[in-house]
């Protein structure tokens, strides 16, 4: 198994869905360093694994050869989490409303719902090189 | 996540622990879930007190394991929800797919 490159704020991981717990562990540490409180790591983490997920199985389709990056940029009372994948770009907001009750036993397209209502802040684009650029805004306090 | 399991008044009682967001995780309960149920072993309790978040993979491993227990003509009930998931249950809705108790006897009680 490929192992995750980290260098400082910047972790890239090739498209195996088992190192997704390397991420939670990045960001995690990244916000322990900064005595963030343990409720808003719970929720910046469940949306940066979320993000990662989405890169690596509707992005990169699991194409191992393929990485997908996060990169976290503190402010003072914020943080910004940017995740590019290599893939086609998906825009992940294209899904039928999780919350419907038609869709309520479906098993997925519930991650972005989750995403948008824990983040302050969610852009989603076109990546320089054609994959998807998720960008996620958070407040530490 | 680590995942341990016991038997209890016949109701078998899964207790996964740390976080539940893909990979290996839904390997393990969802093959879990299955052995149970091919054992005709199918009222099932999920304690998620030593669960510290899920993200969406992890409520569709619930989901999952919900459908799988419920095809069997069993029954699936949580227990110790934490305020963290029971907030993304809340959001999703899917508070009204699950009956989730605030302890796993009354979990227990309520699936016998």
């Amino acid at each position: 198994m490929k192992e995750p490159e980290i260098h400082d704020n910047k972790i890239v991981i090739p498209s195996d869905q088992n190192l997704i717990a390397k991420v939670d562990e990045f960001v995690e540490s990244r916000l322990r360093d900064r005595n963030v409180d343990d409720s808003i790591i719970a929720d910046i983490a469940i949306c940066a694994t979320e993000v990662v997920n989405n890169g690596i199985i509707h992005g990169n389709k699991d194409d191992r050869s393929k990485t997908v990056t996060l990169e976290m940029a503190f402010a003072s009372d914020e943080v910004t989490i940017t995740v590019t994948d290599q893939g086609k770009y998906f825009n992940p907001e294209e899904v039928a409303n999780p919350v419907d009750d038609a869709n309520l036993m479906r098993e997925v397209g519930r991650g972005i719902f989750i995403v948008k209502n824990l983040m302050d802040q969610v852009d989603i684009e076109q990546a320089n090189g054609g994959g998807t650029r998720v960008i996620l805004i958070k407040k530490l306090k | 996540m680590k995942l341990s399991s016991r038997e209890q008044d016949g109701v078998v009682i899964l207790e996964p622990k740390g976080k539940i967001m893909g990979g290996p995780d839904a390997t393990a309960l969802k093959e879990s879930i299955r052995d149970y149920v091919n054992e005709d072993k199918k009222r099932v309790v999920i304690d998620l007190a030593e669960v510290d978040w899920m993200n969406s993979t992890g409520l569709g491993i619930m989901i999952s394991c919900l459908k799988t227990v419920k095809e069997s003509g069993g029954e699936l009930k949580l227990s110790n929800v934490t305020e963290k998931i029971k907030s993304l249950l809340t959001i999703t809705k899917l508070v009204t797919v699950f009956d989730a108790y605030d302890s796993t006897d009354e979990a227990i009680a309520a699936v016998k």
